[in-house]
């Protein structure tokens, strides 16, 4: 690793605003981490198109592109194959935990989240990249 | 997890209570606005897909939100409605009027349980509600009944096939995936969106709409289109409609900050005034050309103070008719309660009124709309045997006139007894004899404090607030309540208010040396009157003004000042019709803007003084109180 320290820029994805900042400040303790956000899939994809994101953190339930077509179609593109997505979705929908695993996400966690938890979550994807 | 360490937790979160509160707001009212379309939907066997996605989508993040900040009853209560909603979605169930009755509740106790956390007052249980969704939600059908319905597309319109490349700095521009979607669903039905991976690996996005405008409407910054092919047509019929969902460019601001720009603004307004009086001073030691270039600098920074305090008031404005919304849930839980059949009637919904005002009147509203339920309307039963239609009629409506909004609430019920008001006021000592009495009479005397005609047990339509705080609310607002109500034909109630609070466009007037603002909204004419043309007649002075006879009201001795008889005087004619008054002044100076400051200390308060102002000389002017001082005319003639 060279000395100079990266800056990893997370993608934080979900319709809800409240939930992104509770994400967003979650990450904050992460020092190397600047993030960026989106309300719907297709605003994630778009941000994919403009600027490098290194990690995302992936709501399911959305409107205009639900987060399994997101993961889908970033785990079916090159460029946007090797980054790791998180999925951070609400509780009740155990059959999607298998699903989203299967289509390519790398971790899955519920809300209610702990945001120690997810910052240890990101921080070790990160890490492994 | 869930265990892990939940008192830190709970203090982390605690720290984004204002925006979940926010959020919990926004969906509540997008969930009450469906609901109200689909409750026509009731039976039918029919439901609209798009609807049934949004509010599904709704309680699925209020359920979210709810978790993290830890108030589990709202989420339970959320993840139930969901499950509901889903088999609605599913088509396992179909909407029938108790499954709606059931949301309807589940969603004013959604709404009770996140407004017990905001205000630190205990949880109501969800017990009930619970059941009562679980039960409807297990009434699956035997087979599957219907298809959910999705939006009906145009079959006349054309499909194109629209591709956008997002770019930085388009991105900058305000172009993006977002920005692109809402122009298009603007022009026609949006029938697909998807994300697609060009040849060089470049994202660009392709949207199916169907529409019948043509290909110019459709040219945009970073768009390319062509003609949908026929099989891409036939496809997409099958996939799911795209959700029209507001575009996610709204942000949302702290009320405060706003107010904090209107102060500031407030002030520049203050400023600007200074200069202009400055301006006037030094006209004669300035080189005419150059005078005239500085007045017009001012001038033009007057227009766009405008521009600027108008664009920061539009900011603030929300649409009443999310308070109609909340008020049509209210009158529907308590028609059922006491077993009346009323219908509501909203028009002027999208009348636009300050969030500052909505939040004030919030309760007295609702608190018109529970009296016009459970005194105003009868029974079936009642309304029978008198003839009348069997429903109620209940209209709440909008409008605006002038800077004032007028709202209207009223019904078509048995009307308010007189009789039973005055022997009422007779018993509690607040009647001065009077054997009858006219509409504003009769409204002071119910809204004296204390005063109910209404047994202590039928508190129902009170909630703690009576129609003493209903006018004290809305006075304080600068607003002004009347009441017109007919034995047997039902009851109006008629509430004006300030569309704004902050800025006002005044007359500067001069009584005996002294300046006073007028408000313009309320100035309906102003003349120049000869003193020897005035008459007296039985102790009033009165002018004849249009062929008719005005009366005239001295500023002077309203508050008591000396005034000595010039030749000439102005006088300001304010009210309507067979309430016109003339309002006499020494002189005007002139016609400002004018900062409104409420005057606080109470000692200070005097009737016929709205508040208080500064112009550009720091002194401070009084704003006169127009309808206040008209009362005082009308009451001083009679």
């Amino acid at each position: 690793m060279p000395d100079e320290i990266k800056t990893n820029n997370i993608l934080v994805v979900d319709d809800s605003p409240t939930m992104r900042r509770m994400v967003i400040t979650s990450l904050g303790s992460l020092r190397t981490v600047k993030s960026t956000q989106a309300g719907s899939g297709l605003e994630a994809i778009e941000r994919l198109a403009i600027e490098p994101v290194d990690l995302m953190v992936l709501d399911l339930n959305m409107p205009d592109m639900h987060g399994m077509e997101v993961i889908d179609f970033m785990r079916k593109h090159q460029a946007y194959r090797n980054i790791p997505i998180v999925v951070l979705t609400t509780k009740g929908e155990e059959s999607s935990r298998t699903q989203a695993l299967a289509a390519g996400a790398n971790r899955y966690l519920t809300k209610p989240f702990d945001p120690r938890q997810l910052a240890d979550v990101v921080g070790a994807l990160l890490n492994a990249s | 997890m869930d265990n892990q360490n939940p008192d830190n937790r709970g203090e982390f979160f605690d720290q984004f209570l204002d925006d979940y509160y926010a959020e919990c707001d926004e969906h509540l009212v997008s969930i009450r606005r469906s609901l109200v379309t689909l409750e026509d939907e009731v039976d039918t066997g029919t439901v609209d897909r798009t609807l049934l996605d949004n509010v599904f989508r709704s309680f699925h993040t209020l359920k979210g939100i709810s978790g993290m900040v830890g108030l589990s009853a709202a989420e339970q209560l959320a993840h139930h409605l969901e499950s509901y909603l889903r088999e609605l979605r599913e088509g396992t169930v179909l909407l029938s009027d108790s499954g709606f009755q059931a949301l309807v509740s589940g969603v004013s106790l959604l709404e009770s349980v996140i407004n017990a956390r905001r205000n630190d007052q205990p949880i109501p249980s969800i017990d009930e509600t619970v059941a009562r969704l679980q039960a409807i939600s297990s009434e699956s059908l035997p087979s599957k009944a219907s298809e959910p319905q999705t939006s009906e597309s145009d079959v006349t319109a054309k499909r194109w096939l629209i591709e956008f490349t997002p770019t930085a700095a388009l991105a900058e521009r305000g172009v993006n995936v977002n920005s692109v979607r809402s122009r298009l669903q603007e022009i026609g039905q949006l029938i697909q969106a998807k994300p697609v991976v060009k040849g060089a690996g470049e994202i660009a996005f392709e949207f199916t709409v169907a529409t019948n405008a043509d290909k110019s409407a459709l040219e945009a910054d970073g768009l390319t289109f062509k003609p949908a092919p026929v099989e891409s047509a036939s496809r997409v019929k099958d996939s799911r409609p795209v959700a029209t969902i507001a575009p996610a460019s709204v942000v949302r601001v702290d009320l405060d900050r706003l107010d904090e720009l209107m102060r500031i603004i407030g002030e520049l307004v203050i400023s600007r005034t200074r200069l202009e009086d400055q301006l006037t001073e030094v006209k004669r030691t300035t080189p005419p050309a150059l005078w005239r270039s500085l007045q017009e600098t001012n001038l033009s920074m007057g227009r766009q103070l405008r521009d600027l305090r108008e664009s920061v008031m539009r900011v603030r404005m929300v649409q009443i008719g999310e308070i109609f919304e909340r008020m049509t849930f209210v009158v529907r839980d308590l028609a059922r309660e006491s077993g009346k059949k009323i219908i509501v009637q909203l028009s002027g919904g999208e009348t636009e009124i300050d969030k500052l005002l909505v939040e004030r009147m919030m309760d007295p509203l609702m608190h018109l709309v529970r009296n016009a339920v459970s005194h105003g309307l009868e029974t079936v039963a009642e309304r029978e045997a008198q003839g009348k239609r069997s429903e109620g009629l209940l209209s709440l409506s909008a409008t605006t006139a002038g800077e004032m909004i007028v709202i209207k609430i009223a019904d078509d019920g048995r009307g308010i007894d007189r009789r039973l008001v005055l022997d009422r006021a007779k018993a509690r000592g607040l009647s001065h004899g009077d054997t009858d009495i006219d509409d504003a009479a009769l409204l002071d005397l119910i809204a004296t404090p204390g005063f109910s005609t209404r047994d202590e047990a039928d508190r129902e339509s009170g909630r703690g607030v009576g129609m003493d705080v209903v006018k004290k609310a809305t006075e304080e607002l600068g607003g002004r309540i009347a009441l017109a109500t007919k034995i047997g034909e039902g009851t109006t109630f008629t509430i004006e208010l300030p569309l704004t609070l902050a800025i006002a466009e005044a007359l500067i007037v001069s009584v005996n040396g002294q300046r006073f603002a007028v408000p313009q909204s309320g100035v309906r004419e102003v003349l120049e009157v000869e003193s020897a043309s005035t008459k007296v007649l039985e102790n009033n002075e009165i002018i004849s003004y249009r062929g008719k006879v005005l009366p005239l009201l001295r500023l002077a001795r309203v508050f008591e000042m000396n005034y000595q008889r010039d030749e000439k005087f102005h006088v300001l004619v304010i009210g309507e019709d067979a309430n016109e008054v003339g309002l006499a002044v020494d002189r005007i100076i002139g016609q400002r803007e004018i900062v409104v400051r409420a005057i606080k200390d109470p000692l200070a308060q005097s009737r016929g003084i709205a508040g208080a102002t500064e112009l550009g000389d720091q002194r401070v002017v009084l704003i006169l109180d127009i309808v206040a001082l008209r009362e005082f005319a009308m009451h001083a003639h009679h």
